[in-house]
């Protein structure tokens, strides 16, 4: 069995663990009999609140102790396990939340329903909303595929929120679960719960009863992957977890169908790439990984050259593909564009933001998610905005590209002539050579670049990045932690050929999302042999650093490097360019960015969370050992935290 | 005002122009060097240009034209004072006369002059020699 499924129980302790355990209790109790304040309080402060015993309390004192009743159980089939039953056939491997009795009903059903309990979805226990929401983007980021993060009414989703509104803007699917216990307390919930965050969610429901709320699962699941991807909430009512299921059957899972192009498109599209004397394909990011192993068996089979966004986001072209990169010749005479702008053909996916007019009810306007915003409704008339973008873009059709690949696929195979086939081989014999040349030349000059600085103390960021390739090159990895501010010099010397090689930034700016993130990619990567590595800057880290705690107690392989410029640097720089600009002074642009006097020691911080760590670290000389060891542990599934103190930028 | 701004302009333009011209060789450094790296650290030069004159923007071996000589390098740090900045157009916070002196100026320029040059040959850094000849023989595996 799982030994984590019984993790949470005290049942799992060792015998001497738990001796220990109530011995530890036992000494307390006896010091705080002993203890010096104890004794000067003052008496009078207990007779102000004196009240009556109970008439069970006197029971008790008086020794007239009877054992309950033995329960019996009414419930038989609770409500919340044929929830549960509902994520297991989703494939839903996580719930993570922090405990509220809200969902009290679906959380024990996690702990207890199911052989083996505790396992797909397994509880992952979060120690903050907003790690909780920053987990599933994390996960869904680097696997393609929604997880949940369950809340607790309106205090969770409260909590939660501006980790939903990145996952939004990003466009991450999710399942967002969220516990309503209208009889308890009054203030943990509302008539309309979901109305909180309606204006960044996809979708939201909330069922009135057990039948209607799996259904709601159900579809809550198809519109989180279905484009526009996005944040989906349940808000699931209390009575519905508990009461009895009695005989329902609960039904089968009907997963999202997600249309691609009509057959006459695609075959025109194939005709047009196999005419073409030297096809490029542009390509953005996927939706799955199975959207990159279509687009790479496309490129082989026209041989066409390949953009990626590898360096800027997941599920994207891999870099060092031998068809990645500009090509032999870049006068390309024939450009389809998959999920990114071509000037002949684009296929694009919509994205959240063609739903904000709908959803959103608080008139946010979504800043940058509303300016790339080429809206298609039938019949509209463009702005010249969107005609101008439209232009650059050629045919512009709304659809998800990587459901169109395999039928663009099919038809190319029908098509394609033995003379086709000849030609093709020869080019991509061509670009391979040439995509291979590109890369080692914009290497050799990334590398010139980075050496700026390279022996001094603090550590250059670059170096940082230097140093850990080589450790991780030749193992199964994945970025999860957003890079710009630290340089992001993996961009220019790592390679990033896997769909979860790089999970790109948060989404909208908003910090703290960091550790959450690699947190919950590390979750995906447990179970994957592989293990993830966190560029951790001190500022996100101090926003909610329990998930360090969560990585520790759910034994996750992240690998914490810290970008530690003992400051929120970005912010400094801003404060300082305005006290320059205003001739005020330049001396006290710090007040209020920095974060020393005293400085935080983050490898006690890691320590007593659990994870082991270790810095300060101000000599480069020092930082190669000491990443080793942060590998060999995450090697080991054992998360780690090297502090190292850098340069800001 | 405007009558000023332009002036200095001119000036600055015509200095560059004049040191660019005439002499590639850097302006002698009076100031104190120690003094002059409190005063990098305190008024924030750090926050771009790294504790050692590497970062996001370098001062170090950049043959700048700003660098060439401290009274260029006074010009630029007040051309754009009290103004949002006009010349040249980066993100530098200005430094006027109440921020900086002239002396201060001059330690401030007589420590970054002070910076040794830190690119170690490629050759003697065998973790960047190693991330180039291990692309070199990577293959790439699906
Ligand atoms: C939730 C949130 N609060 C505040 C900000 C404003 N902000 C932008 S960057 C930044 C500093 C980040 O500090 P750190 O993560 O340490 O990165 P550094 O700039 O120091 O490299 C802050 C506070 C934000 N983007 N999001
Ligand atoms: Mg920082």
């Amino acid at each position: 069995m799982n030994k984590n499924n019984t993790k949470d129980s005290d049942r799992s302790l060792p015998k001497t663990d738990r001796r220990k355990f109530l011995k530890g209790a036992a000494t307390s109790a006896a010091a705080l009999a002993i203890s010096p304040t104890a004794k000067a309080q003052d008496p009078s402060a207990y007779n102000a609140s004196y009240t009556a015993p109970s008439y069970q309390q006197m029971q008790r004192d008086a020794g007239m102790v009877t054992p309950p009743e033995p329960d019996t159980r009414m419930v038989v089939r609770p409500g919340s396990d044929l929830m549960v039953q509902a994520l297991k056939e989703m494939g839903i491997e996580f719930v993570t939340s922090n405990p509220g009795s809200s969902f009290e009903g679906i959380q024990e059903s996690i702990a207890n329903y199911g052989d083996p309990p505790n396992h797909l979805p397994e509880f992952i226990t979060a120690l903050h909303e907003e790690s909780s929401v920053d987990m599933a983007n994390g996960y869904a980021k680097s696997e393609g595929r929604p997880m949940v993060a369950m809340l607790h009414g309106t205090l969770g989703i409260q909590h939660a929120s501006m980790s939903i509104f990145q996952a939004y803007h990003t466009g991450t699917p999710m399942l967002l679960l969220v516990g309503r216990d209208v009889g308890f307390i009054q203030a943990h919930t509302a008539d309309d719960m979901a109305a909180m965050c309606r204006s960044f969610t996809k979708w939201d429901a909330q069922p009135t009863s057990l039948e209607e709320c799996i259904d709601t699962l159900h579809e809550a699941y198809r519109q989180a992957v279905t484009p526009p991807t996005g944040p989906v909430m349940v808000v699931i009512d209390i009575e519905l977890q508990k009461e009895e299921a009695q005989g329902f059957q609960l039904p089968p899972f009907r997963p999202a169908v997600i249309e691609g192009i009509d057959a006459a498109t695609a075959k025109n599209i194939a005709q047009r790439l196999l005419n073409a004397n030297n096809p490029r394909l542009e390509t953005g990011p996927f939706r799955t990984p199975e959207g990159v192993e279509s687009a790479v068996q496309l490129a082989e089979l026209v041989g066409a050259s390949t953009s990626t966004t590898a360096v800027a986001a997941s599920m994207s072209f891999p870099q060092r593909h031998p068809m990645c990169g500009p090509g032999a010749d870049t006068n390309y005479d024939f450009i389809l564009g998959l999920e990114a702008a071509s000037p002949d053909i684009t296929l694009k996916r919509p994205i959240v933001n063609s739903l904000t007019a709908e959803r959103d009810k608080m008139s946010i306007g979504f800043g940058s998610l509303r300016e790339n915003y080429v809206p298609n409704p039938p019949g509209a008339e463009p702005t010249p905005m969107e005609e101008d973008q439209r232009a650059n873009q050629g045919t512009l059709l709304t659809i998800d590209a990587q459901a169109s690949i395999p039928i663009i696929i099919s038809e190319l195979s029908r098509l394609i002539t033995p003379e086709q086939q000849r030609v093709i081989n020869e080019r991509k014999a061509r670009h391979a050579t040439a995509n291979r040349e590109a890369f080692l030349s914009a290497l050799a000059d990334a590398v010139e670049e980075k050496k700026r600085g390279w022996d001094l103390s603090p550590v250059s960021t670059a170096r940082l990045y230097a140093e850990l390739w080589p450790l991780i090159m030749n193992e199964d990895w994945c970025l999860a932690s957003p890079t710009n501010f630290s340089g992001g010099h993996h961009r220019q010397l790592w390679e990033h050929n896997k769909p979860y090689s790089f999970l790109g930034t948060q989404g909208a700016g908003g910090m703290g999302y960091g550790l959450g993130a690699s947190v919950g990619a590390a979750l995906a990567a447990r179970s994957r042999g592989r293990f993830v590595v966190n560029v951790q800057c001190d500022g996100d880290l101090n926003y909610a650093p329990g998930a360090l705690w969560t990585a520790a107690h759910h034994e996750l392989p992240m690998l914490a490097v810290m970008h530690n410029n003992r400051a929120w640097h970005q912010e400094y720089m801003f404060v300082q360019y305005l006290a320059g600009v205003r001739g005020r002074g330049t001396e006290r642009g710090h007040i209020g960015c920095v974060l020393r006097d005293p400085f935080i020691d983050y490898s006690k911080m890691a320590e007593s969370y659990g994870v082991a760590s270790e810095g300060p670290i101000e000599d480069p000389t020092l930082l190669a050992a000491a990443l080793n060891r942060g590998v060999e542990s995450v090697k080991a599934g054992k998360p780690y935290l090297i502090d190292v103190i850098t340069q800001p930028r | 005002m405007r009558r000023v701004l332009i002036g200095t302009i001119t000036f600055l333009l015509g200095s560059i122009a004049t040191s660019m011209a005439y002499s590639q060789e850097l302006g002698p450094v009076n100031g104190n060097a120690e003094a002059g790296a409190q005063l990098y650290y305190d008024h924030g030069c750090h926050g771009c240009h790294g504790y050692s004159g590497y970062g996001r923007q370098d001062l170090n071996n950049t043959g700048s034209p700003w660098l060439m000589n401290v009274e260029v390098f006074r010009a630029f740090l007040r051309a754009r004072a009290n103004e949002a900045p006009i010349l040249p157009s980066t993100s530098m916070p200005n430094y006027p006369q109440n921020s900086l002196s002239d002396e201060m100026v001059n330690d401030i320029y007589a420590y970054i002059r002070s910076l040794p040059d830190n690119r170690p040959e490629t050759e003697d850094i065998p973790t960047l020699l190693n991330i180039l000849e291990a692309a070199g023989q990577r293959e790439f595996k699906k």
